[in-house]
């Protein structure tokens, strides 16, 4: 990699830096994106192969602890309930998420004003709508418009199929008379954009091998590299470092061979997820910023906030064939997502279809369940199970606390020594009280929709899959290490666009809304560019 | 993992003991319409994993071992040579005076015989992982959203 200066220099390839740079090439400015992981292939993908399951506890398992890749990086994650997960490549975590894609509502912004807690956003829902919708159409979001929960919005594509199972859980929360509609779903229900249809394979988790599923190494980074932004992949930085005007003039990285180099640029744009990027600028140490780079706020890497999952799967009499069709996308209900301190907690919860499991995956879950037992009760058992379950997710929203962080470990390290995060998080007791109303409405659902049994797992352990907050925006440098787009309070060429960012979490899935503000945030760049970025 | 890494492959004798000790995990089902474990061949899938795991091969062997003894203390020429219902016996026995001989071995043997096409068969299932042919759904009936699109605005404006 040529040392030359760019203009740009992105650090991370996933979501968010792949929106970014595709809509700052725009302004043809000289664009290297650095990215640890290399380019997917899909047709290695699990789902061509008879051993599609187990590869999902393998090397396309959730946790970069378990897969093990080159390319991961270890997190310390013993002193959390939930463990946290991402993905390292073109793409990055969108090669393994569902591909829900629900905005925030208006009032994610103002939690502050409307119900007392936290902090509100310095920007707001009508800020990001239009950002919103220019992601939509580049990602190619399926949907239903007239979803009473939203504001009017428009979406591409027709909504994905809800099958036997998702209509079976639809009717269950009608006679509750409980709100759902069809999800948002970043899935090509036909040919979009030269990516083939959603063909219901199922296991969206493991990488879509038809490429319906928009991960950003198929939606964003084509267009991107079109318009002329390089990318470099098996480039882990290391730090990043500051010239004598103690603004960043570039980064340190290791290529593919262990080989350092350094990188210079005039701006520098961190998009390393809600871990990743804390970490970075955790170990990014100098006289300037003893305590990690941007970080005389002393915020950084804190706030962490996962959503609190709580899970019911429920047995059906009738075969729900829950294992046709993409796997976390079908409904979604929002009857308890607003405030209502009746409940015993403010804040609210979104419930999600849960699709039923593949045969090995049934196999392992009624192991674990207690409910398939080795020998002559083995078929029945495994009869009553497979093909019949399916279940509801209580996607909870996490508000910040300061204790909940991520800090550096002090032993563990990646494959190039760097050291890797530490993870130390508690649920609140409010998130426990959300938690607890969630699986209780969720047994209640599953059971008017038809369910003989149901099984609880709260809050599950796997999903820490949205990592938000460690580099808060606001517009108080004493409260906040962003401002308003993104750009950090202490360093002026220095910016953050993912989930790091976010004030609060929602009770969604953050893609969408992590995307849509680095759209915002590349837009108010190229506007501020002529005046120093001020 | 380098040969020199792997662990040695299960013998001959102990292949065979492991068959009928997975023939007696998953069981050929009555009706036919189901393989026993072990009658599909997961010998060989399980000796292909134990010898990446030697954590696996060493209970795995360390049980087959305990199973031959105990039959043979019951005047049995091992294992294999009881009948079906003795060799039950012996392995709940065995299985509970050994609580790690199982519990990986179960683990890997659901994993190999839920992936087996003719396992897949019997469940009713296209021999086939999901790609590329996938799965048929019926469309999306909006009717269903009846009652939903009656309840009005739900969001709070702000």
């Amino acid at each position: 990699m040529a040392e030359d200066s760019v203009d740009v220099l992105i650090i991370g390839a996933g979501a968010a830096g792949a929106a970014f740079a595709w809509s700052l090439a725009e302004t043809r400015m000289n664009i290297l994106c650095l990215e640890q992981g290399g380019w997917m292939d899909p047709a290695r993908y699990p789902t061509a192969g008879f051993d599609w399951e187990i590869r999902g506890l393998g090397d396309f398992a959730l946790s970069p602890n378990t897969r093990k890749r080159p390319e991961d990086y270890p997190v310390n994650d013993s002193e959390s309930p939930i463990a946290a997960s991402m993905f390292n490549a073109v793409g990055g975590s969108t090669i393994l998420y569902a591909g829900h894609f629900p905005r925030l509502h208006p009032s994610d912004f103002r939690v502050r004003t409307l119900d007392g807690v936290a902090d509100d956003w310095p920007i707001d829902y009508a800020r990001l709508a239009p950002y919103y919708a220019e992601n939509d159409r580049m990602m190619g979001v399926a949907g239903l418009a007239g979803d009473p929960a939203y504001p009017p919005k428009q979406v591409p594509l027709p909504p994905v199929p809800l099958g036997k199972l998702g209509e079976t859980i639809a009717r269950g929360f009608n006679s509750l008379g409980w709100h759902w509609w069809p999800s948002d779903s970043a899935i090509a229900t036909r040919a979009y954009e030269g990516r083939a249809p959603c063909i219901n394979l199922g296991p969206c988790i493991t990488g879509c091998a038809q490429g319906a599923k928009a991960s950003t190494d198929v939606t964003y980074w084509p267009a991107a590299v079109r318009r002329g932004v390089r990318l470099a992949t098996r480039c882990r930085v290391r730090e990043i470092t500051l010239g004598a005007d103690g603004r960043a003039d570039g980064a340190l990285y290791y290529d593919a061979q262990g080989a350092l180099h350094k990188q210079r640029a005039e701006i520098v744009v961190l998009a390393c997820n809600g871990i990743g990027t804390p970490r970075l600028l955790l170990n990014s140490r100098s006289a300037l910023f003893p305590d990690g780079l941007a970080n005389r706020s002393g915020l950084v890497g804190r706030n962490l906030m996962f959503h609190p999952y709580g899970m019911v799967v429920g047995g059906f009499p009738g075969p729900p064939e829950g294992y046709k069709g993409p796997t976390g996308c079908g409904l979604m209900s929002q009857e308890f997502y607003e405030t209502d301190l009746s409940r015993g907690f403010v804040r609210g919860y979104s419930f999600e279809l849960l699709r039923g499991m593949g045969p090995v995956s049934t196999a392992l879950w009624g192991m674990a369940a207690g409910r398939l037992p080795w020998g002559d009760g083995h078929h029945a058992a495994y009869d009553d199970v497979f093909a019949r379950t399916a279940g509801v997710l209580a996607i909870c929203e996490d508000l910040p606390e300061l204790h909940n962080c991520v800090t550096l470990d002090p032993e563990l390290t990646d494959g190039n020594g760097i050291p890797a995060p530490r993870i130390q998080y508690r649920l609140s007791e409010n998130s426990l009280r959300m938690l607890a109303h969630g699986v209780a409405r969720g047994k209640q659902v599953l059971e008017a929709a038809g369910a003989e049994w149901t099984r609880v797992e709260s809050p599950l352990r796997v999903a820490g899959w949205h990592l938000m907050g460690t580099a808060r925006m606001g517009s108080d440098p004493q409260r906040s290490v962003v401002n308003e787009w993104g750009r950090c309070h202490d360093v002026r060429n220095l910016f953050i666009i993912d989930g790091s960012v976010f004030v609060t979490a929602g009770a969604v899935n953050p893609t969408c809304t992590i995307q849509a503000f680095a759209l915002y945030a590349a837009d108010r760049l190229q506007k501020n560019l002529a005046n120093g970025l001020d | 993992m380098s040969d020199v890494d792997a662990a040695a492959a299960f013998s001959d004798d102990e292949q065979r003991a492991l068959a009928c000790v997975l023939d007696l995990l998953i069981p050929s089902s009555n009706d036919g319409r189901m393989p026993g474990a072990g009658e599909l061949g997961l010998a060989v899938h399980i000796d292909r994993i134990a010898q990446r795991e030697p954590g696996l091969r060493a209970a795995v062997a360390a049980g087959v071992a305990a199973l031959d003894e105990l039959a043979r203390r019951r005047g049995a020429a091992g294992f294999t040579a009881l009948a079906g219902p003795d060799r039950l016996a012996v392995l709940k026995e065995v299985a509970a005076a050994q609580p790690g001989f199982l519990p990986g071995l179960i683990f890997h043997t659901y994993v190999g015989y839920y992936q087996e096409g003719r396992v897949l068969e019997g469940l009713g299932l296209d021999p086939r992982p999901p790609f590329p042919t996938g799965h048929a759904l019926e469309p999306f009936d909006a009717a269903l959203l009846e009652p939903t699109r009656q309840r009005g605005k739900l969001y709070r404006d702000a």
